[in-house]
């Protein structure tokens, strides 16, 4: 069966062919067939999947192309990693084309999104199937064009096209980075191969500052796509595009592929501590960074996405201490709940027609499915004990721990206390409190809406179980077994970790309660026990005078300091490239007068230049 | 000579070019016999079924041992069979998307139109087999004079006018840098035929001759820069290509510029490599490399970033065209061991997408009467299928994987990087300007997805033109996904140590 892994990516790609051809005909049936052919998709992952458990990796791969001697292989493989990707990937496939039935069904282009989403859906399972970088990263740049054209799908909103050329021109930035760095390593190694690359690192092949420079150029390629700092910030934007998408695309699958990627190729960062420690400090300083911006949006898909790139910034974090396993096992049990909330809060949004949480509230009693699954969604994330989110991000904690970075281990914690506030912050401001809503109906969403919530809320709440300290780390044993290439030992961290996380969740969430649910009883205690870290979860909506005039304008000021980091210095130096770019062009164009005798001059000038250089130097330039 | 030596060269290695010969002499007589009110459409498809036929010629005689007639001046090698195929095909399509032009009474000698085609088509392939500067020069002329009527047959346009006599008057010019450049080495060798050059150069002593030939060589590459539209010879590209009709743009940019590259190559590698360079052991041609590669990189960057400012969508192609050039030069400079292969991959690849882009701009301008890029808005939901096919075009051009441009940026990448001395600086300018050109291409992108369309009038879809476009991006997608089956063919089949005397 694995080297027939191959089969798995096809039928997105049939979906996506059949319904560009014959969409037209088929209209609104043109969302049976996505949901179809992802569906066998993800049959066969699992079947793979078991395979892969009961029979260990496997894979198969042809000659593509030669250049001079150089040789070229395309194919599948199949490691626990690639495995667990496939089942991931084509599993919240499956269920947001389900979803995106019910979500999109009055859009005339229905045809059009579901043939882009297989378009994607196919990119992403090719990518996590190819056994090298090069095959890789063809299917990076595809997963990047179907992403551009899901952001902008709602093409008529001047944003949502600004949001699909931002996220393509900033990922691009990250993908030259990873293009030099896989050319680099193709110097040193001679192949893409997986499996050479990392006999080739271990051999010791490549000399260390260079492995390490190698290393950071791939990270940039991960940077751009999983949204780090400072490439993050056509993440957010990108929540220009249909709910769906931003549950399937930013947040489950593309923006992981960054994640992946470091995974992927977990050997070669190993090899160089310098790249290990980047790659750490990048990802703690994006998940407390982001953070701290996910404090004061007011948009229930921005917060959403600031808080994805809170914990991509996590999971990179936990690679970069060593933490294979907990990376990964983030990555899983993030896709599941984060999915989980971006379809929960797309279901808000069908429902009350705003995505402003000022304009909700009271959603509990009228929606009684959303309600509860993104209850179950809050607390897993929040990484309250017992949901799925608890055990990964225990596991990260500990890795930071064991790998000595104790600076990080507190920023963990204190990006966890974040979490935990900000998501229930959103929680109450979305579900409990009075009704703020224009619309007097708010009616529940329909079955096919529900029914893939229901799913994934089950596996935020389940799938932490597969590796717990107490119930044996099956996942970690799995992932890291059969790689000669990959260490893995699991932490039996000491109870206080576990103890002082679950804590830090806790005081997030009570916090949240204080200020968002029980705000009339607290606003006293809360002016006069003012501890230092609530400036920076400040919001001004629900605090009196008194505070507006003592630690308001502190606490924007560190909630904003972000945005400003962002706006003032991050997209100025973009801009800064593109302007150089485009006065280059003028100038070009200047010259290009219309007169006939400017171009013969400038062909003579340029002439006399070039007979002049080689008779001054004598040839010697 | 007399009859007997005529009549014992080989001339069935001519055959290709005969073919073409007889079909423009015919088209041209019936042409000039036949009533103004018929119609001139048949000669298109007439003058394709030459071209299969001249093309049938061509592979027929692939494996054909290297061989020379006519007193040495026509050679029969696997570099001239192997860029002839690319030429034949880039007319041929060409004059696919030639029959289908109907732009409001534009045309109004179609006939000429024809012939002119088949002439720089034959002018174009003798500057792919000549073994001597006299033909050599004849074939450029031949094909240049031919261009120049071309680029002029929108008879009533003062845009046509224009780019007619703008292009006359620097191909003048161009033609006057080369001649010079080549009446020196005739100067410093005493021969015209480049198997005796080869020989003659190695023995010219540099502290003679140096000087010299490498004025020689600046002046030859920059008179035939004009033909492959590179710095410092490129500013008549975009207002010449704005104002011929769209065909004859498609055959500059693809065909003219093809025969550009083969006559570069011809004469600067039969001359060039054999004279004595600055240093012990090396070659004059590995001397000048440097300002070859100083031109390349100028070229790449003035093609990409002009491109930007652009917005009537000719002239966008006329710089990505120049811009394409100057990738074109990388392997050149980089002179590794699959120089050949990467330039004829590449030119095969910018031949499918740059031929296909412009039937789809074609239909696209023919339609709305304009040539701004928004003719382009919304289309995909329009014509899905055409507004397909001119995603693969782009995507090509652009570099993105899955599509021939990929393959064949990766060859000239590789190429450039494990040649010695390894181009680094060049190739990385040229994976800058790469990035750049993104904007561009999916400019035009963005257009067709997520802009609203404008009209809801049926887009009328001629077979000439359809089966261009549909040939097109077929090989644009089979040369990206199966590179190996071409590349492999090219490998077994053609061994460019033929081209060396």
């Amino acid at each position: 069966m694995l080297e027939n892994a191959w089969l798995i990516p096809l039928f997105p790609l049939l979906s996506f062919l059949l319904l560009l051809f014959f969409g037209k005909q088929w209209k609104e049936k043109s969302s049976y067939v996505g949901i179809g052919f992802t569906g066998v998709s993800f049959l066969l992952s699992v079947i793979v999947l078991f395979t892969q458990i009961a029979n260990g990796s496997g894979g198969a791969d042809m000659v593509w192309l030669t250049i001079g001697q150089l040789e070229f292989r395309f194919g599948v493989i199949v490691t626990p990693l690639n495995a667990l990707m496939l089942v991931i990937v084509s599993l919240v496939s499956f269920l947001v084309h389900i979803y995106s039935k019910g979500y999109m069904h009055s859009d005339e282009r229905l045809t059009t999104f579901y043939s882009y989403l297989g378009l994607f859906t196919f990119a992403m399972l090719a990518l996590v199937i190819s056994p090298n970088l090069l095959q890789l990263y063809i299917f990076w740049e595809l997963v990047g064009v179907g992403s551009f054209l899901l952001i902008g799908f709602y093409f008529y909103k001047e944003e949502a096209k600004a949001a699909a050329k931002k996220a393509f021109v900033m990922t691009r930035i990250g993908d030259v980075g990873l293009l030099i760095g896989m050319i680099l390593l193709f110097w040193q190694v001679g192949s893409l191969e997986f499996n050479e690359i990392f006999a080739g690192v271990s051999g010791g092949e490549v000399p260390e500052g260079l492995l390490t420079l190698i290393a950071i150029l791939i990270f940039v390629g991960a940077v751009g796509k999983s949204g780090q700092f400072p490439l993050h910030t056509w993440l957010p934007d990108a929540m220009e595009g249909p709910t769906p998408v931003s549950a399937l695309i930013h947040a489950a699958t593309m923006v992981a592929a960054g994640v992946y990627l470091v995974a992927a190729l977990f050997p070669v960062f190993e090899a160089s501590p310098a790249a290990m420690t980047v790659v750490a400090v990048v990802g703690g300083f994006t998940a407390i960074f982001a953070a701290t911006i996910g404090l004061v949006q007011t948009d229930i898909k921005r917060v959403l996405a600031y808080s994805t790139v809170s914990q991509l910034g996590y999971m990179m974090m936990a690679l970069g201490a060593a933490g294979y396993v907990a990376g990964v096992f983030h990555l899983m049990t993030h896709a599941f709940f984060k999915a989980l909330l971006f379809l929960a809060a797309g279901s808000v949004i069908h429902a009350v027609h705003t995505q402003n949480i000022e304009k909700m509230g009271g959603l509990w009693t009228k929606m009684r499915i959303t309600g509860p699954v993104f209850l179950i969604g809050t607390l897993a994330i929040s990484g309250v004990p017992l949901f799925s989110g608890f055990f990964s991000k225990d596991e990260i904690l500990l890795a930071t721990w064991y790998d000595g970075r104790y600076g990080l281990f507190i920023i963990g914690l204190v990006a966890a206390f974040f979490t935990a506030f900000y998501m229930f912050r959103l929680f109450f401001m979305v579900f409990t409190g009075e009704n703020r809503s224009a619309l007097s109906e708010v009616r529940e969403s329909s079955r096919s809406m529900t029914i893939p919530m229901v799913v994934l809320a089950f596996l935020a709440a389940f799938a932490g179980y597969i590796n717990t300290p107490r119930f044996g780390t099956f996942l970690g044993d799995w992932l890291a077994g059969d790689s000669e290439f990959l260490p893995f030992e699991h932490h039996e961290g000491p109870v206080w970790v576990m103890l002082a996380a679950s804590l830090i969740a806790f005081a997030g969430i009570g916090l949240a309660y204080l200020i968002y649910y029980k705000k009339s009883l607290q606003r006293d205690f809360l002016s006069s026990h003012m501890p230092a870290t609530y400036t920076l979860v400040f919001n001004k909506y629900f605090i009196d005078e008194f505070y507006q005039y003592t630690v308001e304008y502190a606490a924007r000021a560190v909630g904003y300091l972000g945005s400003f980091i962002e706006k003032y210095i991050v997209e100025v130096i973009v801009a800064a490239v593109a302007g150089v770019t485009r006065a280059a062009g003028s100038l070009g164009s200047k010259l290009q007068s219309g007169q006939v005798q400017t171009y013969g001059a400038m062909a003579f000038i340029g002439l006399a230049i070039l007979v002049f250089l080689v008779v001054w130097t004598g040839g010697y330039l | 000579m007399d009859m007997e030596t005529l009549l014992s060269y080989e001339w069935s290695m001519m055959a290709p070019e005969f073919t073409i010969l007889i079909i423009a002499t015919v088209l041209s007589l019936v042409d000039l016999f036949t009533d103004k009110k018929v119609d001139r459409k048949l000669f298109g498809w007439f003058g394709a079924a030459g071209i299969g036929i001249a093309l049938i010629f061509l592979f027929s005689q692939i494996g054909h041992e290297p061989a020379m007639i006519l007193a040495n001046t026509y050679r029969l090698d696997a570099f001239s069979l192997s860029f002839k195929i690319l030429l034949l095909i880039g007319a041929l399509l060409v004059l696919l998307m030639g029959v289908s032009y109907e732009a409001k009474g534009e045309l109004l000698y179609r006939g000429e139109f024809y012939y002119l085609l088949m002439s720089a088509l034959l002018g174009a392939m003798m500057m792919a087999s000549s073994a001597d500067l006299i033909t050599l020069f004849v074939g450029l002329e031949l094909l240049s004079i031919s261009s120049y009527i071309l680029a002029g047959t929108r008879k009533k346009s003062t845009q046509s006018n224009e780019a007619a006599m703008k292009y006359v008057i620097n191909g003048g010019i161009s033609s006057a840098f080369t001649l010079f450049g080549l009446s020196y080495i005739y100067g410093l060798t005493g021969s015209t035929n480049l198997a005796d050059i080869s020989r003659e150069i190695s023995n010219i002593a540099p502290e003679n001759g140096l000087v010299l030939l490498s004025i020689a060589f600046i002046l030859t590459f920059v008179g035939l820069a004009f033909k492959i539209s590179t710095v410092p010879f490129q500013m008549w590209a975009p207002d010449v290509y704005q104002g011929a009709p769209i065909p004859v743009t498609a055959f500059l940019s693809v065909v003219s510029k093809t025969a550009g590259f083969v006559i570069i190559l011809r004469v600067l590698l039969s001359v060039f490599p054999f004279a004595q360079g600055l240093e012990a052991n090396t070659s004059l041609l590995q001397s000048m490399m440097i300002f070859i590669s100083v031109l390349a990189g100028i070229t790449m960057i003035a093609g990409n970033t002009i491109a930007l400012k652009q917005r009537n969508i000719k002239r966008l192609f006329a710089y990505s065209s120049i811009a394409h050039a100057g990738y074109l030069l990388v392997p050149f400079v980089a002179f590794s061991e699959m120089m050949f292969e990467s330039m004829w991959f590449y030119l095969a690849a910018y031949l499918l997408m740059n031929i296909g882009a412009f039937a789809v701009i074609q239909v696209m301008s023919e339609h709305s009467h304009s040539e701004d890029i928004s003719i382009f808005a919304g289309l995909f939901y329009r014509r899905p299928w055409v507004a397909v096919m001119m995603t693969i075009f782009l995507l090509s051009l652009a570099g993105i994987p899955g599509t021939a441009g990929f393959i064949g940026k990766l060859n000239i990448f590789i190429g450039a990087l494990f040649s010695d001395p390894s181009r680094y600086i060049l190739a990385a300018v040229m994976m800058g300007t790469t990035v750049i050109s993104y904007f561009y291409y999916f400019g035009v992108m963005a257009q067709m997805f997520m802009r609203p369309s404008g009209s809801a009038a049926p887009i009328r879809m001629p077979v000439g033109v359809t089966i261009a476009m549909v040939f097109c991006a077929a090989g644009t997608i089979t040369l990206g996904l199966f590179p190996g089956v071409v590349l492999e063919f090219f490998q077994t089949q053609f061994n460019f140590a033929e081209m060396f005397y």
